[in-house]
């Protein structure tokens, strides 16, 4: 790069002075800085916007809830549209659902709270097991073993004419 | 041509290339830089090629949505002629890459090449190692398939898991609460346009400080000077015989053991165990072991202390004796660690690749 063209060829004037060396440099650095904000403002922002939107919820109907088994534990699948950035795609998960004898309803996130696994009912032990880490939890949601430190998250359910609807943030 | 006519200009020097391959022309390497003892270096720069252009074509075939990946990638396998041989050489290069890379480090460890003047031939090399794995992660979840897929599912949990930080270094990875079209398309283009873009700075600054402060010298044997070759065409030589070989031997490898390619990516499977890959065993060990509120020891503050214990390694041990033998403190370190790694990837191994939960 040092044979000719435009670039200079040389020493510069030996006798630059040090008051000019700086002024040039906070001149280029002030106008690196311009450059960083007026490129990296509208950048950053458009790669960041779509990270700031917080998941909502929504009520997912089951199905008649008389179909529960009771005493049982059940595993009810779900799929409903959601959008995700420019596609409607379809969502697909499971959800735990326990019915009590007195007819109380206890419905359980299938996420382990270790590492969101998926956990999976052992009807033989009456635990939840993760598969990734082995932690388990009781028929409760309670976190027995393993490594998870937090129960099951027992989702928000209603019945609405007789169909059971289950609360998921999605 | 116009060669022999001394008026005009040679074409290089029209193109004012001259200069630059007069320069090219005059390099002077050690001739001991690729040899039966010293190629992990060259043979990664291979593999980093051959990842560089196996990837690049099979982003041809590629679309980044969840509805279409698994399929596109299943079709530039399956249906392309070489298909099988391209993606089995990216799959077979990166689990190479990996050992290469360990034992380029070992090799710089056990001989001491990390020691002044090279500190930082070893520190740019460990950086370059650093950003390997963000390469797997990314490219892990390209194909869609249960795999990827659950594997990446765990991954962004650990990394949630970090205080403070976790949850929004997750959202901005995926660009949103959930791994979808969106994540999908940011571990595309990261995996193909900024993570290649750092990786090539990278590796030119790894070269910039090896061709400033030169190879490690044989720790063993007489201090003699050692011979000086030309770059062009010793080394360059023996580059291409090294390159024709490991394509011909890893193409051949992927065509007949094609990549693995499982079933499409289903959310609902809770049958699905991801088991974690073997160069990440040991740290999959570590999550498992700090459990509650320990958890940010097992998968922030030991795997930080021991990159931050390698990159400090030429400014901690500072005696310029190379002699594995006469260096016995870090040679024990060193062996303990490795030790722990390798028990707790046996460990990790037993675990999840030998038995069976059911």
């Amino acid at each position: 790069m040092s044979q000719g063209g435009v670039f200079p060829k040389g020493n510069k004037a030996s006798e630059s002075e040090v008051n000019s060396d700086r002024r040039t440099f906070i001149k280029t650095a002030a106008l690196t800085g311009v450059a960083a904000v007026v490129i990296g403002v509208p950048l950053a922002s458009y790669v960041i916007a779509p990270s700031l939107k917080k998941g909502t919820g929504k009520w997912i109907d089951f199905g008649p809830v008389e179909d529960l088994e009771p005493g049982g534990m059940e595993m009810l699948s779900y799929e409903f549209m959601v959008k995700d950035g420019w596609l409607v795609l379809p969502q697909r998960g499971f959800v735990w659902a326990k019915t009590e004898d007195g007819g109380k309803l206890r419905v359980f996130s299938s996420t382990c709270t270790h590492l969101a696994c998926n956990v999976i009912w052992r009807e033989e032990e009456e635990v939840f097991v993760c598969p990734c880490h082995s932690g388990r939890f009781d028929a409760s949601g309670r976190n027995i073993a393993g490594p998870p430190t937090k129960p099951l998250v027992v989702l928000e359910h209603r019945i609405e004419d007789g169909n059971l609807k289950v609360f998921l943030t999605v | 041509m116009s060669g022999t006519d001394n008026q005009s200009e040679t074409l290089l020097e029209r193109l004012a290339l001259d200069g630059l391959i007069a320069r090219v022309r005059d390099l002077q390497v050690s001739s001991d830089s690729l040899t039966w003892s010293r190629f992990c270096g060259s043979l990664a720069l291979v593999l980093v090629v051959l990842l560089f252009l196996s990837g690049a074509f099979m982003a041809f075939y590629y679309s980044p949505s969840p509805g279409a990946a698994y399929d596109s990638v299943d079709y530039a396998q399956f249906s392309i002629p070489f298909g099988d041989v391209v993606r089995g050489i990216h799959h077979y290069s990166w689990n190479l890459l990996l050992v290469v890379m360990g034992l380029h480090l070992g090799r710089a460890l056990l001989l001491g090449a990390y020691k002044a003047p090279r500190q930082f031939v070893w520190v740019s090399g460990l950086v370059i190692m650093l950003v390997v794995p963000a390469f797997i992660f990314t490219g892990d979840l390209l194909p869609w398939d249960q795999k990827g897929y659950w594997s990446t599912q765990v991954r962004n949990s650990i990394m949630g898991s970090v205080p403070v930080v976790g949850d929004f270094q997750v959202r901005m990875l995926q660009g949103g609460p959930r791994l979808g079209i969106v994540a999908l398309t940011r571990y595309y283009v990261l995996h193909t346009i900024f993570l290649p873009g750092l990786f090539l700075f990278l590796i030119a600054g790894h070269f910039h400080f090896l061709g400033h402060r030169g190879l490690s010298s044989p720790v063993f044997g007489r201090e003699t000077a050692r011979r000086k070759v030309p770059l062009v065409p010793n080394i360059v030589n023996r580059w291409l015989v090294l390159f024709i070989v490991v394509a011909v031997v890893l193409g051949l490898v992927a065509w007949y053991w094609p990549a693995p390619l499982g079933d499409p990516a289903d959310p609902t499977d809770s049958t699905y165990v991801p088991k974690p890959e073997w160069w990440v065993l040991f740290l999959n060990q570590l999550v498992g072991i700090f459990t509650g509120p320990l958890t940010v020891v097992g998968t922030v503050i030991i795997p930080g202390g021991l990159v931050g214990l390698m990159m400090a390694l030429p400014f901690i041990d500072r005696s310029p004796e190379r002699h594995p033998a006469r260096r016995k403190k870090t040679m024990l370190v060193a062996a303990v660690i490795s030790l722990l790694v390798l028990g707790l990837s046996v460990m990790g191994y037993i675990e999840h690749h030998l038995t069976v939960l059911e």
